[in-house]
């Protein structure tokens, strides 16, 4: 329960920070911009959707937890660092070629590394554990 | 037994139950033994092992 209470009050406080970061840049239209919105309600979609399953799970009185969670994660963990080498290799490819600041080739590492993950670990659910 | 049953039985969510009928995915040997002493049969008669 505690670790589920933890993970909404992460989606919230994203979601506010998001808002802040919206009304003080006064973002609106820019593709890029839509972009990285996009991306952060993605992986913040994705977190509320691991919350409200483990809040299910509760519910019905089963484990919200089991060797099978376990594996999904772990495995979508181990997938998700090998694509996210890539991804950072592609980002210095990148800040070779383009003047990006430190602070937004980092912001756009992690959360690369962020939505590789969320990806990897649709794969891997969608595969199934089989003969692993 | 109903997914959900079976899943509170042996300590695992209802998807597991759910993997594990679509042949998605291939259980513990704890959680196999824990299935079939739920139905009171051996881990061979309800797991088909196939190469």
């Amino acid at each position: 329960m505690k670790k589920t209470a933890i993970i909404f009050v992460i989606c919230a406080l994203l979601l506010v920070s998001l808002a802040v970061w919206a009304l003080t840049e006064r973002m609106a239209g820019s593709t890029g911009r839509i972009l990285e919105i996009s991306v952060v309600l993605i992986i913040v979609g994705f977190a509320a959707f691991l919350g409200l399953s483990r809040m299910r799970s509760l519910r019905r009185k089963e484990a919200f937890e089991d060797e099978f969670s376990r594996q999904v994660m772990n495995r979508a963990a181990a997938l998700s660092y090998y694509a996210s080498l890539f991804l950072w290799l592609a980002v210095m490819y990148f800040s070779d070629r383009r003047a990006l600041e430190p602070h937004s080739l980092i912001g756009t590492g992690i959360t690369g590394m962020a939505l590789i993950f969320v990806l990897s670990w649709l794969w891997v659910r969608m595969r199934g554990m089989k003969n692993e | 037994m109903s997914q959900l049953e079976l899943a509170q039985k042996v300590g695992v969510r209802r998807e597991t139950i759910v993997f594990l009928e679509k042949g998605r995915y291939n259980p513990s040997l704890r959680l196999a033994h824990n299935v079939a002493r739920t139905f009171g049969l051996l881990i061979e008669e309800v797991f088909l092992f196939d190469d």
